[in-house]
């Protein structure tokens, strides 16, 4: 009786993470109605309207470096970029 | 952030507006296949199972602390209703912030050692095999801010980097660790080690920024005190600049600690994808 209470648990306990492991792929929106941003532009430091206490994802690569403003990235999810001659994409 | 280089093939990426795991999913123009943008890997399409390099970056600083620090950077402008902006100055999904709902679509899913919307600072880790405790490390596939952000601005020595050598293809090896940002209430760093590589965490809760280092130098294992702000000291009184991880009193020749690859993420999110991850505790 009890083997078979054990052997239960273990084909429930199996049951929910073999499920887990096929998490669907669900689709939320049409492509690209988030639009990526695939031909960033930029100002240099002094241009940028931006207050102090902004929050930024700043990237450096070879003495190049890039600000990206959190909240516009909220708009675009995805920045294409070459920093310092990488190329990169920058995620949100 | 990722390369969007991939075996000698330049990729760019656009947002599916698929969900997997509670995430968007980004796709390539070129093929359009499916990515996770938290793992870096392909879940569908021609490119599924290959995955992207990920590099270190500031995930989040304020634009103040930035700025003293790269003052030459250039900031993203775009068009917002035919103005160029910088920024909007909100936030469009404050409250999915504030509700302890996971997932844009409110979905259900739980791991119960922290709560689902505590932000962590999620590192992975690989051992390589053969050198000693110093070697290996590193994000999604073993490559840190190696040729990426230490050593960015050139000129600096030459410091002997084991996270470029091979690449370990096998994932069994690496660990994954979670430092909840409430640990850094009273101190910005911890020095860990992590799958035998010396690591640096830091997060400094009035700029918010956030780095994770490798603490060994040309094999050397340093720890760090804090000092004041983003500055902090190792045990030979050195400082240094956690922001550009440069030693303050070694600005001529220009030593940096090397940048690993680390994210600011929601508790639930991490540990959906990495379940086996530890959490640090002092």
């Amino acid at each position: 009786m009890n083997k078979l209470m054990i052997i239960l648990l273990l084909s429930i306990t199996i049951t929910v993470y073999a499920d887990d492991l096929t998490d669907p792929i669900r689709t939320l929106l049409p492509f690209d109605a988030i639009p990526a941003i695939t031909e960033p532009q930029f100002v240099p430091a002094g241009k940028a309207k931006l207050d102090p206490d902004a929050s930024v994802i700043g990237v450096t690569f070879n003495g190049e470096s890039h600000a990206y403003s959190l909240y516009l990235l909220n708009g675009h999810e995805i920045v294409n970029d070459v920093v310092g001659g990488k190329k990169i994409a920058t995620t949100w | 952030m990722y390369s969007r280089e991939l075996e000698g093939k330049t990729y760019t990426f656009g947002v599916s507006g698929k969900l997997w795991r509670d995430a968007l999913l980004m796709y390539d123009h070129q093929t359009r296949s499916l990515w996770s943008h938290i793992t870096g890997e392909a879940i569908q399409g021609p490119l599924k199972g290959k995955k992207l390099k990920s590099l270190a970056s500031m995930p989040q600083i304020t634009w103040k602390t930035w700025l003293d620090n790269y003052p030459n950077t250039r900031v993203l402008s775009v068009p917002v209703r035919g103005v160029m902006r910088e920024d909007i100055g909100r936030d469009v999904y404050e409250r999915y912030h504030t509700s302890q709902d996971t997932g844009v679509s409110g979905t259900k899913y739980t791991d119960k050692r922290l709560p689902n919307k505590q932000l962590v600072i999620g590192v992975q880790v690989q051992r390589q095999a053969g050198e000693d405790g110093l070697a290996g490390q590193d994000g999604a596939d073993g490559q840190a801010g190696a040729d990426g952000q230490a050593g960015a601005d050139g000129g600096q020595v030459n410091i002997k980097n084991y996270l470029t050598q091979t690449q370990p293809k096998d994932s069994d090896n690496t660990y994954y660790r979670a430092y909840p940002l409430t640990l850094f209430s009273d101190t910005p760093i911890i020095n860990d080690t992590v799958n035998g590589v010396p690591l640096l965490i830091f997060h400094d809760k009035k700029t918010f920024a956030t780095a994770v280092y490798n603490r060994a130098i040309d094999g050397v294992m340093l720890k760090f005190m804090p000092k004041s702000g983003y500055t902090v000291q190792d045990l030979s009184g050195s400082q240094w600049n956690l922001i550009t991880g440069k030693a303050k009193s070694h600005e001529a020749i220009d030593i940096r600690l090397e940048r690993i690859p680390a994210v600011n993420i929601y508790w639930f999110a991490w540990a959906r994808y990495y379940p086996e991850t530890t959490i640090y505790t002092r």
